[in-house]
């Protein structure tokens, strides 16, 4: 049996308004920490990881994107390459609730027409500063026919969830291919698909 | 003695030209005529000075007068300039010490602030991705080690190691490898393949 790092590789982006929590999101999922301090993102950054979902060892390369605006042409470029997007909003924030409209267009415009989208409603640990009702967030995303969650990086409340419901809609939409010979590139591209070595089972 | 009696309105002829006023003309025209009245009882032949005298001072009154509106207009506006130039001063020093607007769409930079705009999007958009690149880069050399440190790598053999770069144009490729999945344009550092003994 040769060492494989994993089977597949998926590209999820996050997006939304500056100070929804999209990093703190993220960060909890990759290395389930909080951290207050409130560090706007710059431009575009990214984490690994990887997940087991139905026997398959899934690369989550997850993009973390600036929400303000002045970053717009930067994100914008990587929305292309995403295979899943999650849009985030602050349910203490109703400005951002009411952009999502406007991401929805980014998406839209600039994602592939395939990706897979995803609404997070976040810090709903924050029950007495809510201002987005959850129905509200629910009304929404079946509108668009798009799954949603209620969040918080901070509690770590449905985080996990959230990432691997997504992962997993992406693979009941990813083609099953045989692993073929031990000269696959496992590069980003060859990783996208099965990747095993020749002696594999 | 005569001369106290009328040394008010006679100090009209000592002024400077600029300084005088409507007031000091009325004053110059009552001594005037008063002087010309002690002549007039002399004879007759004075009637024709005394007209010609009224006239010049008419026109004398004039001057004057247009000459001290025209200072009056004169002081307002310098008064307003002044007051203008006061607020806009006051404005430029209030509304933030590096960026003012300088019309629509546009910024003033402050070149002595050490914190103003520098570098380009571009510029940015490059160093970000070169951050990304070496995070990559740093994430396949840890896993790697990891794996040599487990010793599932045996020392002879290097592992097969995977460099994602993507930078937005590489993504395309990738999502067209993802549906094809065959070909590929990416950078990749590879060893042997991994194979188990």
């Amino acid at each position: 049996m040769a060492k494989k790092t994993y089977d597949l590789l998926f590209k999820l982006l996050l997006i939304g308004d500056s100070g929804v929590g999209k990093t703190c999101v993220l960060f909890r999922f990759s290395d389930d920490a909080f951290n207050t301090t409130f560090i706007s993102t710059i431009g575009i950054d990214f984490k690994i990881k990887t997940v087991e979902l139905q026997g398959k060892k899934i690369k989550l390369q997850i993009w973390d994107t600036a929400g303000q605006e002045r970053f717009h042409t930067i994100t914008t470029s990587y929305y292309r390459g995403a295979m899943g997007i999650m849009l985030v909003y602050d349910i203490t924030n109703a400005k951002s609730f009411e952009n999502i409209s406007k991401w929805l267009r980014n998406i839209d415009e600039h994602a592939n027409e395939d990706v897979e989208r995803m609404l997070l409603g976040n810090k709903c640990d924050m029950e007495d500063k809510r201002v987005v009702l959850k129905t509200k967030g629910e009304q929404i995303a079946r509108e668009h026919g798009i799954r949603f969650f209620e969040t918080s990086a901070k509690a770590n409340i449905n985080i996990e969830k959230a990432f691997l419901t997504l992962a997993e809609d992406i693979l009941k939409k990813t083609p099953v291919k045989e692993p073929n010979s031990e000269n696959v590139d496992i590069s980003s591209g060859g990783g996208v698909t099965s990747w095993k070595s020749k002696c594999c089972s | 003695m005569e001369f106290g009696e009328e040394s008010s309105p006679a100090l009209a002829f000592e002024k400077n030209a600029f300084e005088l006023t409507v007031e000091d003309v009325y004053d110059i025209s009552y001594v005037i005529g008063r002087d010309l009245l002690k002549i007039s009882s002399t004879g007759e032949e004075v009637s024709d000075l005394q007209f010609r005298i009224v006239r010049v001072l008419e026109m004398f009154e004039t001057l004057v007068n247009k000459y001290n509106l025209s200072l009056e207009e004169m002081k307002m506006e310098r008064d307003n300039l002044r007051s203008e130039l006061d607020r806009i001063m006051k404005d430029g020093s209030s509304s933030g010490q590096s960026i003012q607007t300088g019309g629509p769409n546009q910024l003033v930079v402050d070149l002595t602030d050490p914190n103003r705009p520098r570098f380009t999007m571009q510029e940015l958009k490059e160093v970000l991705q070169e951050r990304n690149q070496l995070k990559a880069q740093l994430m396949v050399a840890q896993e790697e080690l990891q794996l040599y440190k487990s010793g599932i790598l045996p020392q002879a053999e290097p592992a097969l190691v995977e460099v994602d770069l993507t930078p937005p144009a590489a993504i395309e490729n990738i999502l067209l490898q993802y549906e094809n999945s065959q070909g590929s344009n990416h950078t990749v550092i590879r060893g042997s393949p991994v194979r188990m003994p």
